[in-house]
């Protein structure tokens, strides 16, 4: 695999659009990060309500990883980007016929592309770590790693996002068209996750049965819904009246679509003419 | 050995045949021309061979070996058309080749040389002509100096100049012993370059074997006097019964290749009281030839 590795970075490393997307979305997880960080620090602690709430700064170490890990989630759509583009560009240059004819198997080319949307996962999230750190000593807070797993959670959803973008472009093999259907899909689900929700909701309050947020179930939304924004101690108390979350039952879920995601990626490859 | 032996593959898309139960196999050292029109399946044929396409039925085998991802890695091959990474230069796309390849980086200026190419070399593959990315497809098939090459139309997109010197190198290629597999439409490259050759028409297998033997040129003989059908009458009872036609005021004999003789023709008309105005020894056309195979 190492070998495959060094051939992917030999494609990608003299590529103009893969180094300005990386520096890109690294300005991006400072920036939203920092936007979020200075809205507290400045605005909202500042306001006369904080008084009554108990200032609450959600990038002081208690709060940090789940903040950060939140916040950046909404930039994974460049990571996602990236490897569409990369992976479609194999079909517009045909180039992913020219690797099998060199040499490689179906199989290796499809692998190295999903380990290198897990790569690409890692990276994300040793960014986002990094990031956790800097706002993190910003606040002058002990440091700790209470809620470290939402870490955790921001991986399965980059590496989620990671391996759907791999899928859709093995199945549309056009860059546009599928960044087109990227956004489209992410836009749909969302719709369907709240609709969904209010159907928990309206069925936890008329049958008593707790089912969950139903939206979490559904393919991206599975990863997304891990993640969530420390509560502001005011928010709590709303709390009773949403379904409870099931974290196993969605993390399962997210496993379970990562491996479809990958099984579906590999067949398309493995059985149809390139 | 057999470098590539096919045996009853077809390929469908939906309900046209591509390919129909095609057999025939490749001796090692020879220049196999795979020649048809377009459309005809020869593309297809190959991409088969080299698993980017799915074959609906048959199975072929390289080496006396069932296929292997390692054949293929002894295999130059040019595809159909040149497939490189637009915004990588020359040698930047043959690194990957050879990474993949498993072959040494070292012979990368060596093709380039081969094809043409080397001052342009680390130029971006997307600045190129249509020739040049030929040629470069031609050089990335040549890297590692493999033991069978196959060609797609290697000659597409070239100038006069480069079609003669493709030539020149698959000779060259072929006296250095190596095997290669040809894929052409145009006739007159199969016949100077090739020892064997397999026709194809709409998937189907018309012929295949020694070149010699399937394109051999028949003679033809131009025969004319005032009374063309008077002398198309006495030529039919020629010795050896050939095929007799007139075409133009002109009569035209065919015979087996290499055994017109022009003086007995004379002779035999003269005989019968016929005076010839014209008496011409004709090779068939090669085009004739191809299109009366596939017809």
């Amino acid at each position: 695999m190492l070998d495959l590795l060094k051939i992917e970075w030999l494609k990608i490393k003299n590529y103009r659009v893969f180094l300005f997307m990386i520096l890109f979305f690294l300005i991006g997880i400072f920036a939203a990060n920092y936007i979020v960080y200075s809205l507290f620090q400045n605005v909202v602690n500042k306001s006369e309500a904080a008084v009554l709430l108990n200032k609450f700064n959600p990038y002081e170490f208690k709060y940090v990883w789940q903040s950060v890990s939140y916040t950046s989630g909404f930039l994974l759509m460049l990571p996602a980007m990236l490897l569409i583009i990369l992976v479609t560009n194999e079909f517009a240059f045909r180039t992913n016929r020219q690797n099998i004819i060199d040499g490689w198997s179906r199989s290796q080319f499809i692998n190295v592309k999903i380990v290198l949307a897990l790569i690409f996962a890692l990276c994300s999230t040793i960014v986002v770590v990094l990031a956790g750190f800097v706002f993190a000593f910003r606040t002058k807070t002990e440091i700790s790693f209470d809620g470290f797993s939402h870490v955790g959670y921001f991986f399965i959803k980059a590496f989620s996002y990671n391996l759907f973008a791999v899928l859709l472009s093995v199945m549309i093999r056009r860059t546009g068209f599928a960044i087109g259907v990227l956004f489209i899909y992410l836009g749909a689900e969302n719709i369907l996750a709240q609709i969904m929700d209010g159907w928990s909701m309206i069925i936890k309050r008329d049958h008593h049965l707790d089912f969950g947020s139903m939206g979490d179930y559904l393919p991206l939304s599975a990863s997304d819904g891990l993640l969530a924004f420390p509560d502001n101690p005011l928010k709590s108390f709303a709390k009773s009246a949403l379904p409870t979350d099931y974290t196993w039952l969605v993390m399962l879920l997210s496993v379970g679509y990562l491996v479809l995601f990958y099984f579906m990626s590999r067949r398309i490859i493995l059985k149809k003419d390139l | 050995m057999s470098i590539l032996k096919v045996d009853n593959l077809s390929k469908d898309y939906g309900k046209i045949k591509a390919l129909q139960n095609i057999s025939f196999h490749v001796p090692e050292g020879s220049i196999y021309g795979i020649l048809g029109p377009n459309g005809s399946g020869k593309t297809t044929l190959l991409g088969i061979i080299m698993d980017v396409l799915k074959s609906s039925g048959g199975s072929y085998q390289l080496f006396d070996e069932n296929p292997a991802d390692s054949h293929r890695k002894r295999i130059g091959t040019l595809l159909e058309t040149p497939n490189f990474y637009h915004y990588l230069s020359a040698v930047q796309n043959l690194k990957i080749t050879a990474a993949i390849k498993n072959r040494p980086v070292e012979d990368i200026d060596r093709v380039l040389d081969v094809v043409n190419l080397t001052q342009r070399k680390h130029s971006k593959f997307s600045t190129y002509s249509l020739g040049m990315k030929q040629r470069l497809a031609i050089a990335n098939a040549l890297l590692g100096d493999p033991e069978v090459l196959v060609l797609d139309e290697p000659t597409n997109g070239l100038d006069p100049v480069g079609i003669a010197e493709i030539r020149m190198l698959i000779q060259q290629l072929a006296q250095q012993g190596k095997t290669i597999i040809m894929a052409s439409h145009m006739l007159d490259e199969v016949e100077k370059v090739c020892t064997h050759v397999a026709i194809l028409k709409y998937g189907h297998l018309i012929t295949h074997g020694d070149v010699n033997e399937i394109l051999s040129n028949d003679d033809i003989v131009e025969v004319a006097s005032i009374d063309v059908a008077k002398l198309k009458n006495a030529l039919i009872n020629f010795p050896g019964n050939p095929q007799v036609q007139i075409k133009e005021n002109v009569v035209h004999l065919n015979f087996p290749a290499g055994t017109a003789n022009l003086e007995e023709v004379n002779r035999f008309c003269f005989e019968r009281g016929i005076v010839l105005s014209q008496l011409q020894l004709k090779k068939k056309s090669l085009e004739s030839k191809f299109l009366e195979l596939t017809n």
